[in-house]
């Protein structure tokens, strides 16, 4: 391994203290990663120096913010490659992409259409399509994925003329494997289905390229890829997006307002009421700055090495049950017959080891896996090999401690 | 296995130094509770909040209620213990004019008590405060 993770630790200060009257050990970073002083410094410099509101007022500071801020959805459009930087519309964050599009896409649906999703969601990706299918009457079908994530031939008979949605995570938060997303868009184009990939645990990891994916919408949230929380990107095709009723309305959004009317603005102010989340949007421009000064293959297979070290020490245990892959994961999701999911991650909490027990808000496949839950340890660029082997020997000491009776 | 008088209880946690220790005292506690038969773990003596599944059946027909409780988790159980002690023996009179939750506060339980979407020990003071 060529990749050194201390250098780069280096740039994350809220590592750099204990947890308790232990290291910290941080690998929750499925549910938000930690912010670089790159990041951060970017964050206090807009107040310092730029802080106005955008698109509004002729003044000095306000001419500054807005085109920081336009700046910011052009880095964030290049950095998933989207042609056009108006295809990147803000958000709070994963959830309300994916809300925008089922609210957006109402008007569009008839009860005799479906909408398809995996078995693997969780529940921003599944929640709002059944409320969907609830308003509009189409009917929500789930593709039974294996919790391996391979494509089976036989998936493709959900595909058919009655599919009008088709959404799909690109990695599962719960189990760390990816789906087969290139075969699930090219089976819902063939029967001209809208097609939503959610990238919320794929963009701190992989290089996303929404140009080559050719789906129709793509979700993702600032806090897991270093960037800051309520910020996040519905990327869409120009004409997925014209496509969508605003969900919210209000000012920013608007051209020309009477008591009788109001004429929307263009793409991509239409689907942005009120004023923008600013500091979060360049906040997370300035998280896609950081990836991209790094290389992101070598913090992959770092993390992707990490997982298969935690694997080689738990893996000869019959007592621990691991349900993500050794390979291609960049987190360990597992149970112990003999120990309460909470009671491990509490042990784990009191030697400074910050883990995620429970069901990750993905209840429909923890039913399918048999449990209420799992423990999940994630991990990022600045996890270092002896966090991951403290994990594995502390979650050991854990399983012995609470397998007495 | 007959209970430790919550004095005893108060004072084994308080002289926890660290999470880690009381932790571990918790589970030392949780061993102490008399487990519920298969046939009271039923959903209607679920206390709703709690993330780790939580047993509580309050027998009212007498002036001094008869408690019974069980959780899945062990930390829990330890929790379960401490409750039981500061509560049992006790009319309902009596409980309802203690202020179980700043009792429980002194006992360096810190997050344990609070992490509502982990154990709802809320849930659980307020259904042994209903009449």
């Amino acid at each position: 391994m060529v990749f050194d993770p201390h250098s780069i630790r280096q740039e994350f200060p809220i590592l750099q203290q204990p947890a308790y009257e232990h290291e910290l050990v941080y690998l929750d970073n499925a549910a938000t990663t930690q912010k670089p002083i790159f990041v951060l410094e970017r964050l206090l410099g807009y107040y310092q120096t730029t802080n106005a509101n955008v698109h509004r007022g002729a003044h000095f500071l306000s001419d500054q913010a807005t085109s920081q801020f336009e700046r910011a959805r052009e880095t964030v459009a290049r950095f998933i490659n989207a042609s056009e930087k108006g295809q990147v519309i803000w958000s709070k964050g994963t959830t309300e992409a994916i809300n925008m599009v089922a609210y957006g896409i109402e008007h569009l649906l008839d009860p005799e259409d479906e909408i398809l999703i995996s078995s693997l969601e969780h529940h921003a990706n599944l929640v709002p399509w059944q409320q969907l299918a609830f308003r509009t009457g189409a009917r929500l079908r789930v593709i039974p994925f294996t919790s391996d994530g391979l494509w089976q031939p036989e998936y493709a008979n959900y595909f058919s003329d009655r599919t009008k949605v088709v959404a799909c995570t690109q990695v599962s938060n719960a189990i760390g494997v990816q789906l087969p997303i290139q075969e699930v868009i090219h089976h819902a184009k063939q029967v001209n289905a809208i097609t939503l990939i959610d990238g919320a645990q794929a963009v701190a990891h992989y290089s996303i390229d929404v140009s080559q994916l050719d789906c129709d919408f793509y979700v993702f949230s600032g806090h897991k890829m270093y960037g800051p929380t309520g910020i996040g990107v519905l990327y869409g095709k120009t004409d997925a997006l014209d496509s969508l009723l605003p969900s919210q309305t209000g000012g920013e959004m608007v051209l020309h307002v009477t008591y009788q009317a109001t004429e929307f603005n263009i793409l991509p102010y239409r689907l942005e009421a009120g004023t923008p989340n600013i500091e979060g949007a360049i906040g997370l421009a300035a998280a896609c700055e950081y990836l991209q000064k790094h290389d992101r293959e070598a913090i992959l297979q770092w993390e992707q090495f990490l997982v298969q070290r935690v694997h080689s020490l738990l893996e000869n245990r019959t007592d621990i049950e691991i349900y993500s892959p050794r390979d291609n994961s960049t987190l360990v999701s597992l149970s112990v017959k003999t120990a309460h999911i909470m009671d491990l991650n509490n042990y784990l909490d009191s030697k400074g080891i910050a883990v995620r027990g429970g069901s990750h808000c993905a209840h429909p496949l923890m039913a399918q896996l048999g449990v209420s839950g799992t423990l999940r340890a994630s991990f990022a660029c600045y996890n270092t090999i002896e966090e991951a082997e403290h994990f594995a020997n502390t979650l050991l000491e854990a399983a012995e401690l609470l397998s007495e009776d | 296995m007959e209970h430790l008088p919550y004095q005893n209880i108060k004072e084994q946690l308080q002289s926890c130094r660290s999470k880690e220790e009381t932790f571990k005292a918790l589970v030392t506690l949780s061993k102490t509770l008399i487990r519920l038969t298969p046939e009271d773990k039923i959903d209607s003596n679920l206390v709703k909040g709690c993330e780790t599944a939580v047993w509580l059946i309050i027998d009212r027909t007498n002036n001094i209620p008869q408690f019974k409780a069980d959780s899945d988790a062990k930390l829990m159980r330890g929790i379960l213990v401490t409750i039981l002690s500061l509560i049992e023996g006790r009319s309902t009179h009596e409980i309802q004019s203690m202020d179980l939750s700043s009792e429980l506060a002194q006992l360096n339980l810190g997050s344990y008590l609070t992490q509502s979407r982990t154990n709802g020990v809320l849930s659980i003071l307020k259904k042994i405060a209903q009449t």
